[in-house]
């Protein structure tokens, strides 16, 4: 795919708009999933999408071939996702990125996993789970949203989250935790799974 | 637990991100942890998922007129914009076998073909929102055909894009 992908771009930095027209239809929907994990929004992520690929045909003579094309328009959208997002940051104060003893507390660890792996319908339940994940996606805040979305859409490493973000690593590693414990509580509650004996004065909201 | 301070938030390292001293550290501390053991295991079960649940929410859109729309939006490009194409149910798989012919009487498209039995199409806003869009299970995703007349989803044991 990727030499495919260096061939339709030499032809849409020649000029050629339906070599362009390729490459957007290759790369649209992953575009669109990593805007709309970051913004929520449908018609947001939609435009954000499309203002994406406007970008990247006017940086077409930049790009190097040094990533695939995907990648690239994936790193395009996602800093136009989290610019447009911003404004949600300031207003939650008491999120901070620290794990504290409290936040390790009955958190339920491995029912999720336990549930999957004993789940007799042959992954009726990872369906039901995948189905719900975005909109658990969306409630949680914006901070936690895009390091999720960015770590494991669009597949950045610590480093790049490190760099992209202008955290530390052990900031980057700390707020994914409390980015997939957040996820994991709501998909524990969508699924009705109890906490049960793991809940020992858990002190999650 | 104190120790768990230390090592829950890296459950969920790939390979080289920690360093050996750190990888070690975990690997020693998970096998006397159940904790993490357990976020762990969650981590693992839960791996793929938001990829696949956030591309289904894409799969849901119809992407007919997004390139056009794309297009449109770059002056260089606006005058290759082309009106949506209107057809039937049908006419997408048809025309993409169509496109494929020379390849199907050469037989090597065996494969292809009866992974068309189980397309969906998604085109012409014909799905309504919110309707129930098959996602595969065990990790793997759904892959997007794209035909000159509009999305078509192939579900099967097809690798996903990109990724
Ligand atoms: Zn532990």
């Amino acid at each position: 795919m990727e030499a495919d992908d260096l061939a339709l771009v030499s032809r849409a930095k020649a000029g050629d708009p339906e070599a362009f027209r390729a490459l957007v239809v290759r790369t649209q929907r992953k575009v669109y999933a990593v805007a709309l994990g970051i913004v929520k929004d449908r018609d947001l992520a939609w435009d954000i999408s499309q203002e994406a690929f406007v970008r990247v045909h006017a940086h077409l003579p930049e790009f190097k071939g040094e990533s695939s094309f995907s990648t690239w328009a994936l790193r395009i959208v996602s800093h136009l996702a989290i610019d447009s997002v911003r404004k949600e940051r300031t207003a939650i104060k008491d999120d901070i990125d620290d794990v504290r003893e409290t936040d390790l507390a009955g958190g339920g660890e491995g029912i999720l996993a336990t549930a999957l792996g004993n789940d007799p319908q042959e992954n009726a339940l990872r369906r039901e789970l995948a189905g719900k994940m975005a909109e658990a996606l969306a409630q949680l805040p914006e901070k936690h949203r895009t390091i999720l979305v960015l770590r494991e859409v669009e597949g950045l490493s610590y480093e790049e989250l490190a760099e992209r973000l202008g955290l530390h690593k052990g900031t980057v590693m700390s707020r994914l935790f409390h980015a997939r414990k957040k996820m994991q509580a709501l998909l524990r509650e969508y699924a009705g799974i109890e906490r049960g004996e793991a809940a020992e004065g858990g002190t999650e909201p | 637990m104190t120790a768990c301070l230390r090592f829950a938030p890296m459950i969920g390292a790939r390979p080289g991100e920690l360093t050996l001293e750190e990888a070690s550290a975990l690997a020693e501390h998970l096998a006397s942890c159940g904790a993490c053991q357990g976020r762990l295991a969650d981590e693992e079960a839960l791996s793929g998922m938001l990829p696949e649940a956030l591309l289904a929410e894409a799969n849901r859109r119809d992407f007919s007129a997004f390139s056009d729309e794309v297009l449109t939006r770059i002056p260089a490009l606006g005058r290759a914009a082309r009106p949506a194409p209107r057809g039937g149910m049908l006419a997408p798989i048809l025309g993409w076998v169509g496109h494929h012919r020379l390849l199907a009487a050469a037989s090597a498209l065996a494969p292809t073909l009866a992974a068309l039995a189980l397309i969906v199409y998604l085109g012409q806003g014909n799905a309504p929102e919110g309707a129930p869009v098959e996602v595969s299970s065990e990790g793997r995703s759904t892959m997007v055909l794209e035909t000159s007349e509009g999305p078509v989803v192939l579900l099967g044991d097809l690798e996903p894009e990109g990724s």
